[in-house]
């Protein structure tokens, strides 16, 4: 993978797998960030993410378990990549552009798969990554290829991929491209889903890679 | 068959509190052998926090050291044993007569020594006091030449100052043209090696080399060696340790 990096970029200096030998629980936020997200929404996803974080840090083993990444869109930018939580610094996210759903998905998926990649090579276990996308929209581009790697990925057990859709997102769209019910997000109950998330990263990351589990149930936030 | 080097030595965060400087000294040359071939010397040295002409004594070790590697090299002879002891003596010398030019009791230019030199024949290496120096044993994994000299407590150690005869001077040659070596001081002790299987942290050393060995020009080395003292500052070192650090990598090509 490293050559197809500049040497400027290349990784340098003892990453955090050198003190850190727990098995990792990827988990990567796909987060709408258009335009129509602007105003209440946007506060709250913001102040979602920080919760997410708070919570993920006081239980001492996800806090070295879990990595959260983020890829938000549009444009799709990779905003952070996946760290543990105590280095994870959430930038504030700010509404702007269109919804180029497919992208993000496509972006989303390779990352998952280079960092399953990483975790071999640097000898630490990992649990099934999840993949969370945030929608208030309908996406702007393509997403068919996108619903296909989706399909093929949970197929193959490769990942699992959540759809949340926002007042006002497209759950036509959402049902096509997940496997999985899309849910839809209660107003904006940001906080209490990702109160949901972390609770249920925590039990996934306290049990044994390649343990079944289940998931909390999702209330509070889901309209079902 | 050149090398490929890059070290730093970056001022610990409590010395940069009490207003001290980087009593740490380091670094890596390579010498033109006469038959076109390359020879590798590195010294490194920890000036002890006690001692009141620390960091003149730590840079006055790693140049003494290298005037005579030089020199050493130059005459074209095999190394032997004997040359690290006469090393070890000279800088000893060199201490001495700074301490007597400074009427200052010679236990105030305590330092530590590491050092390697190693030619297409030979590596050989020394060191006094804490630190390490560690090697690629071939096959990717690093061991450690030395394990640190401290004594009963972590803050103590042993300095080529201490004593005439250099009892804690360890030294020895082997017939083996080694390919990657790194010295660094105790400041990286805690991170570097695994005090509880007494061994080198393989990951420490997994993270900087690969890099070490893309480096293909001057401007690539230029810009590990900033990445270096970054990481060496920076907060996943600083958490760790408060104490002046040093670190040199050399990699064969």
């Amino acid at each position: 993978m490293d050559e197809y990096i500049a040497f400027e970029q290349l990784p340098f200096g003892a990453d955090d797998f050198a003190d850190n030998p727990e098995s990792r629980c990827p988990c990567m936020l796909l987060l709408d960030t258009s335009g129509s997200m602007g105003g209440e929404p946007i506060r709250q996803l913001n102040e979602g993410i920080n919760t997410l974080k708070m919570e993920l840090e006081i239980d001492p083993l996800a806090a070295k378990r879990v990595e959260v990444a983020m890829v938000t869109f549009g444009p799709v930018s990779y905003e952070s990549d996946f760290q543990t939580v105590d280095n994870f610094y959430p930038k504030q996210l700010v509404a702007s552009g269109d919804t180029p759903v497919g992208a993000a998905i496509t972006l989303g998926i390779d990352l998952v798969n280079k960092r399953k990649e990483l975790y071999k090579q640097r000898g630490v276990g990992y649990y099934k990554p999840w993949i969370i996308l945030i929608t208030d929209g309908a996406p702007t581009d393509a997403w068919g290829h996108a619903a296909q790697l989706i399909k093929d990925g949970e197929r193959e057990n490769r990942f699992a991929f959540f759809a949340i859709g926002v007042e006002g997102a497209n759950f036509d769209v959402l049902r096509q491209l997940s496997v999985r019910q899309p849910l839809k997000l209660r107003g904006l109950a940001f906080r209490e889903f990702f109160l949901w998330l972390s609770g249920s990263l925590k039990t996934v990351s306290s049990k044994n890679p390649g343990e079944q589990n289940k998931l909390l149930p999702p209330t509070g936030w889901a309209d079902l | 068959m050149t090398w490929k080097t890059i070290g730093q030595s970056v001022t610990g965060t409590s010395h940069l509190q009490n207003g001290k400087g980087c009593e740490d000294a380091g670094s890596c040359r390579v010498h033109n052998l006469a038959n076109g071939e390359y020879a590798l010397v590195c010294f490194a040295s920890d000036g002890a926090g006690s001692a009141a002409f620390a960091t003149e004594a730590s840079a006055a070790a790693v140049s003494a050291a290298h005037e005579f590697a030089e020199a050493l090299l130059q005459d074209g002879r095999e190394l032997t044993d004997s040359h690290l002891i006469a090393l070890g003596e000279y800088i000893y010398d060199r201490l001495n007569e700074m301490a007597a030019a400074e009427e200052a009791p010679k236990n105030e230019f305590s330092c530590t020594l590491l050092g390697c030199i190693i030619t297409p024949q030979k590596s050989g290496f020394l060191q006094i006091g804490d630190g390490a120096i560690i090697r690629n044993d071939g096959s990717g994994h690093f061991t450690q030449i030395w394990w640190p000299y401290n004594g009963e407590y972590q803050n103590s150690t042993a300095f080529i100052i201490d004593d005439p005869s250099l009892a804690h001077l360890q030294y020895k040659v082997i017939d083996e043209p080694v390919t990657e070596v790194a010295l660094f001081t105790d400041g990286l002790q805690q991170l570097a090696l695994n005090h509880v299987s007494m061994a080198v942290h393989q990951p420490f050393f997994a993270g900087l080399f690969p890099a070490l060995r893309r480096a293909e020009s001057e401007e690539h080395l230029s810009i590990l060696n900033t990445r270096l003292a970054e990481y060496l500052s920076g907060n996943a070192i600083n958490s760790r340790t408060d104490d002046d650090k040093t670190l040199l990598l050399a990699t064969r090509e």
